[in-house]
C-alpha cells in the first residue's frame, strides 16, 4: 500500500445552523505525526470523530488506509485507534482488568491477550499501577491508560483529540515521548492540541483549519515558506539602538521594525542576498552589530498568521 | 512495546472466559466489586434468614410450606423485576453518558454483542439471587407447601420476565435522546419497574399466585398458557433488544432489516402456536384474531418503515447483493421509506391471504382447515376490522410518507415524522368533531366527514356486514394511495438494482485492473510455479469451495507471521478504495487458526464482458489460481 494513511475528501458536516466542517480535504502519510490545529469550534473534533467512524458527514468521505469510513466502518475501525478528549473509565475495575476487557473486546484471545495487555501496560508505564482502580488514576496516568487501551489492537492510525490537555508539564513531556516512540514504530498519528509549541516539536506536518475550512496544510517548513513572504530578522547592536532603528527605517525591503532594549526585530523582504547586503550596509554605517539572526517562524506564528480567530 | 519477556501464565479461567462475551465478563467483575451488589445480596440473605426463622417459629402449621414459598417468591420478585433491570439500565446509561459505548463500538464488539452481554449478565445475577433464595424454596417443598412443578414453573416465569424487563431497561437506556431527558427517563424507568414489582409482589405475597398457578397446573390448558406467556415475553425481549442495538448502530448501518424480518416472523409464530395448542374447530376464529392483530402490528411497524430516509446509505449501498435479481428480491428488506412501504404491502398481502383463507367462504376455508371449522359472525367481524385497519393504515401512512418528504433527511426528521403520523390521525378525528360542535349543533351521529376517524368508523361499520360500502370505499382509497406511490416503489427497487450494478461494475474494473497490473511479473511467476498446468487440473474444475483439494489450499496458504489475518484487507465494497492488499482478489479465511488460505468465491467475481476474461476467472477459481498474485503479498 503506497497511498496515504489518512485521506479526508471534501468533508462537510453541519449541526443545525452551524457549519462545523466545510469542504475539508487533506491527507496524511504513513508513519507521520500530523498536528491538527485550529481555534475552538473550528471543527477538529468533528473531523476526528468522522474519521473514527463515530459520526457521519453530510458530504465527503474519509479513507483510512484506503478504506472508506462510511462504506466499511468496521474494517476502518480495525485500523484506527481513537483517543477522545475525555476519558472516563469503568468504575469498579482496576487497571489490568480494564485493559483486559478491552483486549477481549478487540478480539484478542488466550496468551496473546495477556501478552498484549502486559506489553501495552509496560509501554505506557502502567506497570506499577496494577492494583489501582482505573477511576483512581491521576489525569496523566488516566491518559496513559487511555492510550494503552487505544494501542491494544495495534492500529495503524492513531487519532488523538487533545490528549495533553489538563496534563502537568512532566506528564505532558512523558506523553510526548510516548508518541514519538509510537511514530518511530511506524504508526501514523493525527493529533489535535492547543499547545502549539509542543505540536511544533512533535509533528512532521500540520493541518490548520478555521471555521471548518482548511487554512493551510503541509510540513512546517513548507508552511513557513508559504506563509512568510518576508523573513523575520533579529538584530542586536552595541550602544545606541535608536540609531539602528533610524538606519533600518531608511533601508529598502525593511518593515515592521520593533525595538526591545538593544534588540530590534524587523521583517525583511528578499532572500539571503538581501539579508547579507543589509548586514554589510549596517556595518558600513557604523553600527556595532552583535547579532544578526533570521528568526524561524514557529507553529504559533504560523497559526496566528493563518487564522483570524473566527469562532462559530 | 513487544519486548521479549517471560510468557505470562494463562489460567484455566482465563482460557475458558475467552469464549464468553466480554461484556458479561466485565459486568460480573464490576458487580462483584460493587457496593450495590453486595448490599442487595446482604439484604436478600437477611430476608431469607428472617423468613426461615419465622417458618421454624410457626412449627408444623398446615400452610407453613405455602407461606415460605410465597415469602421467598415475594423476595425474589423485586430482585428480578427491579434490581436486575435497573442495574442493566444504569450500566447502559453510564456507558452512553461517559462515551464508553463509543469506545466499545470502535472495538470488534457489535451492538448485538453488547446487548447480549448485558442480558447474559442479567441471567447470571438471576441465577445468583435464585441460589440465595433456593433454601427457602426447598424448605417450602419439604414442608409440602408446593410441588416441584410449581417451583420450576415459577422460576421459569421469573427468568422470562427478568429477561424481558432487562431488555426493556436496556432499550430505554439506549434511547435516551438528550441529556436533559435522561434523569426523567431514569425516574420513569424506576417508577415503571417499581410499580411492576409492587404489583407482582402483591399478587404473589397474598397467595393468589400460588393458588392460581396450582389450579392452572391441573388444567389441560396449562401448556398453551405457559407457551403463550413465554412466546410473548420472548417476542417482547427480542423487540427490545433489536431496538436497543439499533440505537447503538453506526448511522449508516442497516437498521431496518431486523425489524422487517421480526414483523414477518411474529404472525408465523402465532400461527405455529395456534397449530400446536388450539383445537382445530377454533382455528378459523383464532386465525382471524391473528390476522387482525398482525394487521394492526404491521401498521404500527409501518409508521417506522415509511418514515425512514429515502436513500440507501453508502454502507448499505456497498453491500447490496451483486446480482440484479437478488438485489430486487432484497429490496423490500433494505432501509428506505419506499422499500419500507413495499415491505409493508407485501406483509399486508401475506396477512390478507391468510385472512382470505378464513373468510366465511367455505371453499377457501376448507382448503386449509379441517371440515367442521366454525366461521362465526365474530370471525367475520374480526376480518372486516382487519380490512378497515389495513385501509386506514395505508391511507395515513401515505399521508405520513408525503409529509416526510418535507422534513429534513436526518434521523431527527424520521422521529418527527413518526410523531406526525399519529398526530395527523388525531387531527382528522378532531376536525369533524369540532365542525359538529361549532357548526352542526353538537356531535350527533356519524356522517361522511367522520370517515377519516378510524376509531368511530370501525366501531360503527366493522361488525355490520350489511354496510359494506364504507369498507369498499376505504379499500378503494387505500388502493389509490398505493397506485400513487408506484413510482416511488419502483424507485426503491431501482435504487437497489442500481447499487448492485454499480457494485458489479466497480468489482469488474478492480478485477481487470488487478489482472492487467503486472503481466510480466505474473507471467514470470506462472512460468516458475507451473500455475497454468495446476489450474487446468482437477482442482480448478472443482472450484474454490471450502471442500476444495487440500493440496490447492496448502499451495496458497499464507503463514500468519507474514501478514496477520486481521490486517489482511480484501476488496469488499464498491467504494472501498484499496484493492486487496494481496492483490489476488480473494477472501481469506482462517485455517486451523494458524494460517489463512485464499479462496475466491464465485459470487465475489465480477461478470466481465469478455469471454476470455471469464475463462481466466474460471481458471483462477482454483485456490492455486487465486495465489497467482501471491508475490505481491508474499503468499
Amino acid at each position: 500500500m503506497t497511498g496515504p494513511l489518512l485521506e479526508v475528501q471534501s468533508l462537510s458536516r453541519r449541526y443545525g445552523r452551524v457549519q462545523a466542517v466545510d469542504d475539508l480535504s487533506f491527507a496524511m502519510a504513513r508513519g507521520a505525526i500530523t498536528g491538527f490545529v485550529g481555534p475552538n469550534g473550528a471543527g477538529k473534533t468533528t473531523t476526528m470523530r468522522i474519521a473514527a467512524t463515530l459520526d457521519v458527514p453530510d458530504r465527503g468521505d474519509v479513507f483510512v488506509d484506503g478504506v472508506s469510513v462510511l462504506v466499511e466502518p468496521r474494517e476502518a475501525r480495525q485500523r484506527i485507534g481513537y483517543m477522545a478528549d475525555q476519558f472516563r473509565p469503568y468504575p469498579n475495575l482496576d487497571v489490568p482488568e480494564y485493559l483486559d476487557f478491552f483486549a477481549r473486546a478487540y478480539g484478542l484471545r488466550g496468551r496473546r491477550r495477556l501478552q498484549t495487555v502486559r506489553s501495552v501496560a509496560a509501554f505506557c508505564g502502567l506497570d506499577g499501577f496494577a492494583d489501582r482502580p482505573a477511576t483512581g488514576l491521576s489525569k496523566g496516568m488516566g491518559q496513559r491508560l487511555h492510550l494503552a487501551k487505544t494501542l491494544l489492537h495495534d492500529p495503524a492510525l492513531l487519532i488523538l483529540d487533545e490528549p495533553a490537555s489538563g496534563l502537568d508539564p512532566r506528564a505532558r513531556i512523558e506523553f510526548r515521548a510516548l508518541l514519538k516512540e509510537l511514530a518511530a514504530a511506524g504508526k501514523g498519528i493525527l493529533i489535535s492540541s492547543h499547545i502549539l509549541p509542543e505540536l511544533g516539536e512533535l509533528c512532521d506536518s500540520v493541518v490548520v483549519i478555521e471555521k471548518g475550512r482548511r487554512v493551510v496544510a503541509g510540513t512546517i517548513a513548507e508552511i513557513q515558506r508559504s506563509v512568510a513572504a518576508e523573513q523575520a530578522v533579529r538584530l542586536r547592536v552595541l550602544g545606541d539602538a535608536e540609531a539602528a532603528h533610524r538606519f533600518l527605517l531608511t533601508q529598502p525591503g525593511v518593515g515592521a521594525v520593533a525595538v526591545d532594549g538593544d534588540r530590534l526585530r524587523f521583517a525583511l523582504a528578499g532572500g539571503d542576498a538581501a539579508a547579507a547586503a543589509l548586514l554589510q550596509r549596517a556595518v558600513a554605517a557604523g553600527l556595532s552589530v552583535v547579532e544578526f539572526v533570521r528568526v524561524e517562524a514557529d507553529l504559533e506564528d504560523i497559526f496566528l498568521q493563518t487564522t483570524r480567530g473566527n469562532v462559530q | 512495546m513487544t519486548a521479549a519477556r517471560a510468557e505470562p501464565p494463562i489460567g484455566r479461567w482465563s482460557r475458558w472466559s475467552d469464549r464468553l462475551n466480554p461484556i458479561l465478563v466485565r459486568e460480573v467483575q464490576q458487580a462483584v466489586k460493587g457496593r450495590a451488589f453486595a448490599l442487595t445480596v446482604l439484604v436478600a440473605l437477611v430476608v431469607t434468614v428472617v423468613i426461615a426463622t419465622a417458618a421454624v417459629a410457626r412449627g408444623a402449621a398446615p400452610d407453613a410450606g405455602r407461606g415460605v414459598f410465597d415469602a421467598g417468591l415475594t423476595t425474589l420478585v423485586p430482585l428480578v423485576l427491579f434490581v436486575v433491570p435497573m442495574q442493566a439500565y444504569h450500566s447502559m446509561r453510564l456507558e452512553l453518558r461517559a462515551g464508553i459505548v463509543e469506545q466499545l463500538l470502535l472495538s470488534r464488539l457489535r451492538p448485538r454483542a453488547i446487548v447480549a452481554g448485558k442480558l447474559a449478565a442479567a441471567l447470571v445475577q438471576f441465577g445468583l439471587y435464585v441460589s440465595i433464595l433456593a433454601p427457602l424454596l426447598a424448605t417450602s417443598y419439604l414442608l409440602r407447601g408446593v410441588d416441584v412443578a410449581t417451583i420450576a414453573t415459577s422460576l421459569g416465569l421469573a427468568l422470562v420476565f427478568c429477561l424481558g424487563a432487562t431488555a426493556a431497561a436496556i432499550s430505554a437506556a439506549a434511547q435516551g435522546a438528550t441529556a436533559a431527558l435522561q434523569p426523567i427517563g431514569q425516574v420513569v424507568a424506576a417508577f415503571g419497574f417499581g410499580m411492576l414489582s409492587f404489583a407482582m409482589m402483591t399478587f404473589v405475597g397474598t397467595g393468589e399466585y400460588a393458588r392460581d398457578l396450582g389450579w392452572l397446573l391441573r388444567r389441560a390448558e396449562f401448556p398453551a398458557v405457559l407457551s403463550a406467556i413465554v412466546l410473548g415475553a420472548a417476542a417482547a425481549t427480542t423487540l427490545s433488544a433489536l431496538t436497543a442495538q439499533t440505537f447503538l448502530l453506526h448511522a449508516f448501518e442497516n437498521r431496518s432489516t431486523g425489524f422487517r424480518v421480526y414483523l414477518f416472523g411474529l404472525p408465523l409464530l402465532a400461527l405455529a402456536w395456534i397449530g400446536c395448542f388450539v383445537e382445530p374447530a377454533l382455528w378459523a376464529e383464532r386465525t382471524a384474531a391473528v390476522v387482525f392483530a398482525a394487521t394492526l402490528l404491521g401498521i404500527v411497524f409501518g409508521v417506522f418503515f415509511c418514515t425512514e430516509q429515502r436513500e440507501l446509505s453508502p454502507r448499505v449501498r456497498a453491500h447490496v447483493p451483486r446480482r440484479a435479481w437478488a438485489a430486487a428480491l432484497a429490496a423490500p428488506w433494505l432501509p428506505g421509506r419506499e422499500r419500507g412501504m413495499l415491505c409493508l404491502l407485501l406483509y399486508l398481502a401475506a396477512v390478507g391471504a391468510l385472512g382470505w383463507l378464513v373468510w366465511p367462504d367455505p371453499t377457501a376455508a376448507t382448503l386449509v382447515f379441517a371440515p367442521g371449522v366454525r366461521v362465526t359472525a365474530f370471525t367475520t367481524g374480526l376480518l372486516r376490522l382487519a380490512a378497515f385497519t389495513a385501509a386506514y393504515g395505508l391511507i395515513y401512512l401515505t399521508l405520513g410518507k408525503g409529509l416526510r418528504r418535507w422534513l429534513p433527511p436526518t434521523f431527527a426528521g424520521n422521529q418527527l415524522a413518526r410523531f406526525a403520523v399519529p398526530g395527523l390521525c388525531v387531527l382528522f378525528c378532531l376536525v369533524p368533531v369540532l365542525i359538529d360542535v361549532f357548526l352542526r349543533d353538537g356531535v350527533d351521529q356519524w356522517h361522511g366527514l367522520h370517515v377519516l376517524n378510524p376509531f368511530w368508523t370501525c366501531e360503527r361499520f366493522a361488525f355490520r356486514p350489511e354496510r359494506g360500502s364504507v369498507l369498499t370505499g376505504l379499500l378503494a382509497a387505500a388502493a389509490g394511495c398505493v397506485l400513487l406511490q408506484l413510482r416511488g416503489l419502483a424507485h426503491g427497487i431501482g435504487e437497489v438494482r442500481a447499487a448492485a450494478a454499480l457494485r458489479r461494475r466497480a468489482e469488474a474494473v478492480a478485477w481487470l485492473r488487478r489482472r492487467t497490473a503486472s503481466p510480466a511479473r505474473s507471467r514470470r511467476w506462472r512460468r516458475a510455479t507451473g500455475w497454468r498446468s495446476a489450474a487446468r487440473g482437477p482442482a480448478a474444475g472443482r472450484g474454490r469451495s471450502a471442500g476444495s483439494a487440500p493440496a490447492a489450499r496448502s499451495s496458497c496458504s499464507i503463514s500468519a507471521p507474514m501478514r496477520p489475518a486481521t490486517t489482511c484487507a480484501t476488496s469488499t465494497g464498491a467504494a472501498t478504495r484499496a484493492a486487496s492488499s494481496c492483490g489476488c482478489g480473494c477472501t481469506r479465511r482462517k485455517w486451523r487458526r494458524t494460517s489463512t488460505w485464499c479462496s475466491t468465491p464465485r459470487r465475489r467475481w465480477p461478470a466481465p464482458p469478455a469471454r476470455s476474461a471469464r475463462r481466466g476467472c474460471w481458471r483462477r477459481r482454483s485456490c492455486s489460481g487465486a495465489g497467482a498474485r501471491a508475490p505481491r503479498c508474499g503468499c
